[in-house]
């Protein structure tokens, strides 16, 4: 990260840094484009997307809602098949049993496939400050691991960078000038890698997910550094989130229909691999050992949280990224913690235990319902970013001025007479301000609204004014409201009841 | 570090682990407001929903629509009659690509298209015929990677392959091309069909490695553009073989 992203403490500020980058927002907008096109694309070739996603959801609720079995299943069925398992409570375990077993193994060099729990680690830091070389081998990873910089997609993590960047930092790295030719810098990476890959002590990898009946880990991948990692170094590390669980491979063709289309819009990743322990004795390739290192982090505080629980059912795809339209113009690093968009903005403060202290990143949304509708296992992030602003202000970290118009305003807006004459008064106030019926001052109590945005005129005839007929028209034409809209308003309704009434355990299930 | 002490030091770890995983356990159960669950759960939704789960093409559609997958993918579908027709098939494409080795699984479905004998222009290697030779440096520096399928999908058009002692990771992974030999009667339609069976076969019958392949290696990690063969092969057969036993 540079040192003005550094300085930058709110989502506001680093936003303002992004939408001053050209590339960066014609980059981010393009790419994101893309995938939400192919991912519309692919879930309806498929078909009956809405039933899959209700069934994507039902076994993730029901993971989640059994996770000290199935997480104990797995950790019991991974031993058996020859695995070492352990468990970090925090981040700071996960880093120290990792580098526990690389000092063990005296190992000086470690081949990494993407993995975002690593990213909430740091452990390349931490690898580095004992000496130990940490290479991360997908292409973009690699990319931004040279510009020392932290993934803006979860996806496509290079997605801020143009060609030229790269052929210069590849260039560096080459000790040779490199053309900004996509094949040619591509070559020289798989050239460069292959040697790190053959002459590592170590590889390491994230989990998509783990089958708790077999014990077997599950990788999704495009460019086969996964398989590389998990197939030439003599030591494997697998961090694991303890949320990735699936009870079986059966489940599996749930989520293996779900995650490709909705990250890129792919039937299914060129590589999907299913892992079960280190080889087998007689094999010949395959690791000798194999460490599974199941981290929490912050995501048990979840667990019977009605509001948030079901944040742990996400599969990690970056559909919400893309479907969003706040993160199409501010991209991945505006939102300042390891994960971004959407999921960020409710994942980042939910753990770090401080849902109701995180800067302004709630904010980051215009709670359109995008991400929703985009979720493939129907997390309803726009409903828990309103929950995150509540409870912000519940611990009293509202904004003092929008309080005191928040106020004002339920003093206008509670009594019809008071409303009135704050209309009239703004018709005849208006006059001096508007230019072809839009006000761009910025003045008074305008100005935090017209910094971005420009207020149209009040108009002649206001909606108020046009409300009988417009009332009439609606009862002549409504019908009942629609059952699925009803169903879920009463279910926020009860979760909320049931919050108050403390000890809580997500109905649902 | 001594095989001794590496085992106490494994030992060791496994002991903590066990301490903390009890930990882990009841703290999920308290959190969730219950006591901890020791047997199975009912699982009412598992695997695909219903309707999918009797979903099947005929073979025809089935291999139309593996090719059509495969080849948008980016890889090379060939249907082939018979096993003659599959070397016949290899050793050109070994000749017009130059190809100084190639490394096949130790399959005797594969040691039958005699390639060691036919194809003189090459080395062909046999995977783990002997110890003491470090079977991963091989497999880096073949050309080509020649395996069977153990299965396909038509659905996703993925070619599916298992570890064995005599059939290596690496042959489909790290040589330039791959060319996977598919006989068509191992062709399914959905995913579903294959996965289920490594629930029927439990634990102790998986292999270490399963590995479904639906393509060349590919990134757009660089301005979206398309690069192939960035860590895995860049070019991919998939040879469909209509009667590959005698």
């Amino acid at each position: 990260m540079s040192s003005s992203e550094l300085k930058a403490k709110t989502v506001k500020e680093r936003a303002g840094q992004a939408l001053n980058n050209d590339f960066l927002r014609n980059a981010v907008k393009f790419t994101t484009e893309r995938l939400r096109l192919g991912k519309k694309l692919a879930s309806e070739e498929h078909g009956n997307w809405d039933v899959w996603r209700e069934r994507g959801r039902q076994i993730r609720l029901h993971t989640i809602a059994h996770l000290d079995y199935y997480l104990n299943e797995f950790a019991e069925q991974a031993r058996a098949n020859g695995a070492h398992v352990h468990f970090a409570e925090t981040a700071e375990e996960a880093v120290a049993i990792s580098l526990q077993i690389t000092e063990h193994k005296s190992a000086k060099s470690v081949v990494k496939s993407k993995s975002m729990v690593s990213e909430e680690l740091h452990l390349n830091k931490a690898l580095d400050s004992i000496g130990v070389e940490a290479v991360e081998t997908d292409l973009g990873e690699y990319i931004i691991q040279l510009a020392d910089e932290t993934p803006s997609h979860i996806i496509i993590p290079a997605i801020h960078k143009n060609r030229y960047q790269i052929a210069e930092l590849l260039s560096a790295e080459a000790g040779e000038t490199l053309p900004p030719d996509t094949t040619i810098l591509a070559g020289f990476v798989r050239m460069k890698l292959r040697e790190k890959f053959l002459e590592a002590d170590i590889g390491m990898t994230g989990c998509n997910f783990a089958i708790a009946e077999t014990g077997s880990m599950v990788l999704f991948e495009n460019e086969g550094n996964a398989r590389m990692v998990t197939t030439v170094p003599k030591t494997q590390i697998t961090l694991m989130g303890m949320e990735r669980i699936i009870p079986s491979w059966a489940d599996l063709e749930v989520m293996a229909t779900l995650l490709p289309r909705s990250a890129t819009g792919q039937k299914l990743t060129v590589y999907m691999s299913g892992i079960s322990g280190p080889k087998r004795e007689a094999d010949a390739d395959g690791p000798d050992e194999m460490h599974i290192i199941i981290i929490d982090n912050g995501r048990s505080l979840q667990l019977g949280d009605p509001e948030f629980q079901e944040l742990l059912n996400c599969i990690r795809c970056g559909a919400c990224l893309n479907a969003c339209p706040v993160y199409r113009h501010i991209g991945g690093h505006a939102y300042g913690g390891t994960y971004s968009g959407p999921i960020g903005a409710v994942l980042t403060p939910a753990l770090n235990k401080n849902v109701a202290e995180w800067d302004d990143i709630a904010n980051a949304s215009s709670l359109c319902g995008a991400c929703y509708e985009a979720c493939p296992v129907k997390i309803p992030l726009h409903d828990m970013l309103v929950s995150l602003r509540r409870r912000k202000i519940e611990a009293g970290r509202g904004d003092k001025l929008e309080a005191m118009g928040m106020k004002g305003f339920a003093a206008v807006m509670g009594n019809a007479k008071r409303y009135r004459s704050a209309i009239k008064l703004g018709k005849w106030g208006q006059k001096l301000v508007v230019r072809g019926g839009e006000i761009r001052t910025r003045i008074g109590p305008l100005k935090g609204w017209n910094s971005y945005r420009v207020t149209p005129s009040l108009p002649k005839q206001s909606f108020r004014d046009r409300w009988p007929e417009v009332a009439q028209e609606i009862h002549s034409t409504s019908g009942p409201m629609n059952p699925e809209i009803a169903a879920r308003l009463k279910e926020r309704l009860l979760a909320a009841e049931f919050r108050k009434g403390e000890k809580a355990y997500d109905k649902r299930n | 570090m001594t095989s001794e002490t590496d085992h106490n030091w494994l030992n060791r770890l496994e002991e903590q682990s066990r301490l903390k995983q009890e930990q882990f356990m009841d703290g999920i159960a308290a959190k969730l407001g219950r006591d901890r669950i020791r047997t199975a759960p009912e699982h009412p939704f598992r695997g695909a929903p219903d309707f999918w789960k009797e979903f099947e093409w005929p073979l025809e559609q089935r291999i139309t629509q593996f090719t059509a997958n495969f080849e948008a993918a980016g890889g090379h579908v060939v249907r082939l009659s018979n096993r003659e027709a599959v070397s016949q098939f290899i050793r050109d494409k070994a000749v017009e690509m130059s190809a100084a080795t190639i490394l096949r699984q130790q399959e005797e479905a594969l040691s039958c298209l005699r390639l060691e004998e036919s194809l003189l222009e090459a080395q062909v290697l046999s995977w783990n015929d002997e110890a003491d030779t470090d079977w991963r440096a091989v497999a880096a520096r073949a050309d080509f990677g020649i395996v069977m399928a153990d299965y396909a999908t038509a659905y996703t058009g993925s070619i599916v392959v298992k570890s064995a002692p005599n059939k290596g990771r690496s042959v489909s992974l790290l040589p330039t091309v791959l060319v996977a030999v598919i006989p068509v009667d191992r062709m399914v339609t959905r995913l579903g069909e294959i996965l289920v069976q490594f629930d029927q076969a439990g634990r102790e019958q998986l292999p270490a490695g399963i590995h479904f392949i639906s393509g060349p290696s590919r990134s757009a990690d660089i301005e979206n553009d398309l690069t192939i063969g960035v860590h895995g092969p860049g070019i991919v057969y998939a040879l469909l073989v209509d009667s590959y036993e005698n």
